[in-house]
C-alpha cells in the first residue's frame, strides 16, 4: 500500500470550514456522490480542525483502490506558506464506492464526535495519538502522478 | 505589496479570532455540562456571521446566553461575553494567540448549569452590518439580578482582541 500526503492551510487563512471545504476539494469533485458525503460532515470536521487534531495527526483516506491520502492542516504562521504550496491530487481517492475515512481527535472530544459521525457510515474518528496501520509499499509511485513520503508514514 | 500584506493580516486576525471565539464558546458549553450538539449542529452558520462582521468590523461581542426553558419570564441563568476591542493592539502587529487559561479559568469560576438548560449564541452588531445566511434579529434576556465579573483578553490577533466576561447570580 502506497501513501500520498498533502497538507492544506487552515487558520488563519481559511476558516475552519473553509479549510475542509479545501480538503474536499482536493478528495472529490464538486457534485459528485463522495462530495456530498464529505460536505456533510462539515461542521464536525471543522471543529476538529479548529481543534488542531488534523496538525497533529492526519485525515487518512483510505480507497477502494490506488494509494492511501493522507492530509493534514497547517495553523497559525505556517498556514500562509501551505496555501501558496498546496498541490491537487492526481486522482480522486473517493472516486469508487467503498472508500473510508478516518479523523483524527482528542480524547476529550472523541465520545461526542463518535457519537455525531453514527450517521455517516464509512467516516470514522480515531485518537488522535492511535496511529493507522500502514503496510510496507510494495513498488515505486507511477511517474508523475503521486510520491510516497516515508517520513509521513512514520507519523503518528 | 504593503497593501496587500495589510489586507492578508487584518483577514488572518480575524479569522483567527473568529474561529477561535467559537472554538472557546464550544469550550464553555462542554466545560458546563451543556449539550454541544447545539453548536455543533450549526457551526457553519456561526463561524460564518461571526468571521464575516469581524472582518467587516460591524462585531461587537459574541454571547453564550444559558437558560432554562422551564422557566417562564426571566429565564437566563448565565451569560459569557466576548466583547472586541479593535484597538487592542494599537500597532495592528500583534501575534495571533489563543490564552485557554482564561476561558478554563471562567468556566471554573462559573461551575456547572443543569442538565435541562439550554443555550443560544447571540452577536451583537453595529448597524449597517452585511447580512449572513441563517443569522435573525433578537434582544438579550434580562441580566436584572445578575454581577457581571471579566476575567480578561482570551484571544489576540492583528489589533484585535476578545476580552471575556461572565454573569453570575447577585449574592451567590
Amino acid at each position: 500500500m502506497s501513501v500520498v500526503s498533502r497538507t492544506v492551510a487552515a487558520i488563519p487563512v481559511r476558516t475552519s470550514v473553509a479549510a475542509w471545504q479545501a480538503v474536499t476539494g482536493l478528495l472529490a469533485p464538486a457534485g459528485s456522490a463522495a462530495r456530498g458525503r464529505l460536505e456533510a460532515v462539515t461542521n464536525i470536521a471543522a471543529i476538529l480542525i479548529t481543534a488542531e487534531y488534523t496538525q497533529q495527526a492526519p485525515i487518512v483516506v483510505i480507497p477502494a483502490s490506488g494509494p492511501r491520502v493522507r492530509i493534514r492542516t497547517s495553523h497559525g504562521t505556517d498556514a500562509a506558506e501551505t496555501r501558496a504550496g498546496e498541490i491537487p491530487l492526481a486522482a480522486s481517492p473517493c472516486a469508487e464506492p467503498g472508500w473510508t475515512m478516518s479523523l483524527p481527535c482528542g480524547i476529550d472530544d472523541i465520545e461526542e464526535i463518535r457519537a455525531a459521525l453514527d450517521r455517516h457510515p464509512g467516516i470514522e474518528v480515531r485518537d488522535v495519538t492511535d496511529g493507522i496501520t500502514v503496510d510496507e509499499p510494495a513498488e515505486g509511485p507511477a511517474a508523475g502522478e503521486w510520491s510516497i513520503d516515508y517520513e509521513e508514514m512514520e507519523r503518528p | 505589496m504593503s497593501t496587500a500584506v495589510y489586507v492578508n493580516t487584518v483577514t488572518y486576525a480575524a479569522t483567527h479570532v473568529a474561529t477561535n471565539m467559537l472554538g472557546s464558546i464550544r469550550s464553555i458549553v462542554k466545560g458546563s455540562g451543556l449539550d454541544p450538539a447545539r453548536i455543533r449542529e450549526s457551526w457553519d452558520i456561526l463561524e460564518d456571521g461571526i468571521a464575516t462582521w469581524l472582518a467587516s468590523r460591524h462585531l461587537k461581542a459574541v454571547t453564550l446566553e444559558v437558560y432554562d426553558p422551564r422557566k417562564s419570564g426571566e429565564n437566563l441563568v448565565g451569560r459569557f461575553d466576548f466583547t472586541i476591542d479593535y484597538g487592542y493592539y494599537p500597532g495592528g502587529d500583534g501575534d495571533l494567540w489563543l490564552d485557554p487559561d482564561t476561558v478554563a479559568y471562567a468556566i471554573r469560576k462559573n461551575g456547572a448549569f443543569p442538565a435541562r438548560c439550554e443555550y443560544r449564541i447571540v452577536a451583537d452588531t453595529a448597524p449597517g452590518r452585511p447580512d449572513v445566511r441563517g443569522w435573525a434579529t433578537t434582544t438579550y434576556r434580562s441580566t436584572t439580578g445578575f454581577t457581571r465579573h471579566v476575567v480578561g483578553t482570551a484571544i489576540g490577533g492583528g489589533s484585535l482582541g476578545a476580552g471575556l466576561a461572565y454573569y453570575s447570580r447577585s449574592g451567590t
